[in-house]
């Protein structure tokens, strides 16, 4: 009891509770199923009708990013879990117990982030390099073009495809942070990934050009793309944009957290 | 030991605690007494750093609740005994406390053993009762064997047996030379329990002192009794008392000892069956001097439409 605590400890301390309620494991199921489940049925689907292809769609044919489409599903579970990891303390009145064990309002983001991190980093590659595989082994069957781990390119956007998860989960982590419900955290967001990419479809298509390519889901297209097209950012400044997103909408949480009553 | 240095606190229009400043000793079980609305939360949220002050500051041994290193191993406060995950064991609550600030996972079960709940440790504690809620709450405030503790509104929710048992304890760790700082809206229960009280109204500090100390100033009455109430009530009449009958024959003497009671009974020759001095009770004391501040109370003038 002698020690001083550190953000080691804090960070301990969140990684238990993340881990010690149902919710996050059924938030973590959700994920998995949707990535890897819609990458099987989409990579079936294309399979099945293979043969009814013309050439030139045979040609444009992209078996990576086809068999990587779940993650655009499963980016509205991985937020869901960022957002409630805070959102579910303002809810229960929790955060109260929490920010009595740790005062300092910065350690603690500090220490849910880091959480966060690990938990969507490692849980992502993981669940894509298996959306990856599992499609391309159906590819195989059927004798489609399938992409390889041992390819560059291909292991770049499997790789990327992760990181743009653990970057929408610490996204809706921040959106939370600064709503504090849940409903309304999850609102923003849906509106962030979803809506306001269909707004954007009305706009002046010389607007758009210039407009689109900033949408979530659109810089996240371009980090799992094997090329970069004249509309889109480059897988690299694409991921620079979105984290530059992630870091501002979680720094302005964390300096609201820090001003309001809790 | 545990100052409140002329701390205030707005929200928007509200002054919900204004320019509040003394300072709560080791040793002594201190009381916390006001109406609903007085402040009392709002201080002690103050003094575990959930709001920031407008004004001022409270300091737990020098220093404000966010310099604490391991802020639970200096101060355990129950404030809000059903601001829990409900979906999260007892133990395991507990446990994410105890990892924040290095404490052993052995004291958990230790503190849960102690206060009764170790039966449902591993229950969620969203089914749990106001009262088990308590418990547990209190087994948070324990966690880090601090030297200040801080108890919102405890006996809320506590069964007759739980108040015995948390008055006991409150003692008791007042007796090993800890800060114990109770709120209560229940002057009955401060009575009994506190031993030092502050008294507040309206986010204001208004007294403080021992419960002796604050009923000793307060006018008390004489409760007589006697063969002939009408005729003792003219003599005592005479004698400048202001008499009151009630119940029983027997009468309610303001401004007259009852040595001067008894006295001028005799004097008039009227037989005295009971001559009982009435302290103030601290309840009276309480409400002669929240009764301006009562935010939410009953207004005897108001008339209903």
């Amino acid at each position: 009891m002698s020690t001083t605590p550190t953000l080691v400890d804090t960070t301990r301390s969140e990684w238990f509770k993340f881990r010690t309620v149902r919710a996050s494991f059924i938030g973590v199921v959700t994920f998995i199923f949707l990535t890897i489940g819609l990458a099987v049925l989409i990579t079936l689907v294309i399979k099945s009708n293979w043969t009814h292809r013309s050439a030139i769609d045979r040609l444009a044919f992209d078996p990576v990013t086809t068999s990587l489409v779940g993650v655009f599903f499963a980016q509205f579970a991985v937020g869901v879990i960022g957002a409630r990891f805070i959102t579910s303390e303002y809810a229960s009145g929790a955060i109260r117990s929490t920010l009595a064990s740790v005062p300092r309002r910065v350690h603690l983001v500090l220490s849910k982030v880091i959480v966060l991190l690990v938990i969507f980093f490692v849980l992502s590659e993981i669940v894509v390099v298996a959306a990856f595989e599992i499609g391309q082994a159906i590819y195989k069957s059927g004798h489609l073009p399938t992409g390889s781990l041992s390819n560059s390119s291909d292991l770049r956007s499997v790789i990327f495809a992760g990181i743009y998860l653990t970057m929408l989960a610490l996204i809706g982590f921040g959106v939370g942070l600064i709503l504090r419900t849940s409903a309304s955290t999850i609102s923003v967001y849906v509106t962030l990934l979803l809506i306001v990419p269909i707004i954007a479809n009305f706009l002046p298509s010389s607007w758009q050009v210039h407009f689109t390519k900033f949408l979530p889901s659109n810089l996240g297209a371009s980090m799992m793309s094997p090329q970069s097209s004249t509309n889109s950012f480059s897988w690299g400044t694409a991921t620079i944009v979105l984290v530059i997103y992630t870091a501002v909408i979680v720094s302005a949480g964390t300096f609201l957290m820090t001003q309001r009553d809790a | 030991m545990l100052k409140i240095d002329h701390l205030s606190k707005r929200y928007g229009a509200t002054l919900a605690v204004n320019d509040l400043d003394f300072e709560v000793k080791p040793g002594v079980v201190t009381g916390f007494l006001g109406p609903n609305g007085s402040g009392k939360s709002t201080t002690m949220r103050v003094i575990i750093g959930l709001d920031r002050p407008t004004s001022g500051r409270a300091t737990i041994n020098g220093q404000t609740y966010d310099q604490l290193k391991a802020p639970l191993r200096e101060v355990g406060a129950l404030l809000d005994a059903k601001a829990l995950d409900p979906s999260r064991s007892a133990r395991n609550h507990l446990r994410a406390l105890a990892l924040a600030n290095r404490i052993p996972f052995k004291r958990v079960d230790e503190v849960l053993e102690f206060v009764g709940v170790a039966s449902v440790a591993n229950k969620k504690v969203g089914g749990f009762s106001l009262g088990m809620s308590q418990r547990l709450g209190i087994a948070g405030a324990l966690l880090g064997d601090p030297g200040v503790l801080l108890f919102d509104e405890p006996v809320n929710g506590l069964d007759p047996e739980g108040i015995r048992w948390i008055r006991d304890f409150f003692r008791s760790l007042a007796k090993e030379g800890r800060t114990v700082f109770v709120s209560s809206h229940l002057m009955s229960e401060m009575a009994v329990s506190a031993d030092q009280i502050i008294v507040i109204g309206r986010g204001k500090f208004i007294t403080s002192g021992t419960v002796d100390d604050l009923t000793a100033n307060a006018a008390g009455t004489v409760l007589v009794r006697s063969s002939d109430p009408s005729r003792l009530t003219q003599v005592l009449n005479e004698a400048h008392g202001v008499v009151e009958p009630v119940n029983d024959a027997g009468l309610s003497v303001a401004g007259l000892t009852s040595d001067q009671v008894g006295e001028a009974a005799f004097a008039a020759g009227i037989v005295v069956h009971e001559l009982t001095p009435q302290r103030a009770s601290l309840e009276d004391v309480f409400m002669d001097l929240t009764a301006d501040s009562l935010e939410y109370g009953h207004r005897s003038e108001a008339v209903l439409p």
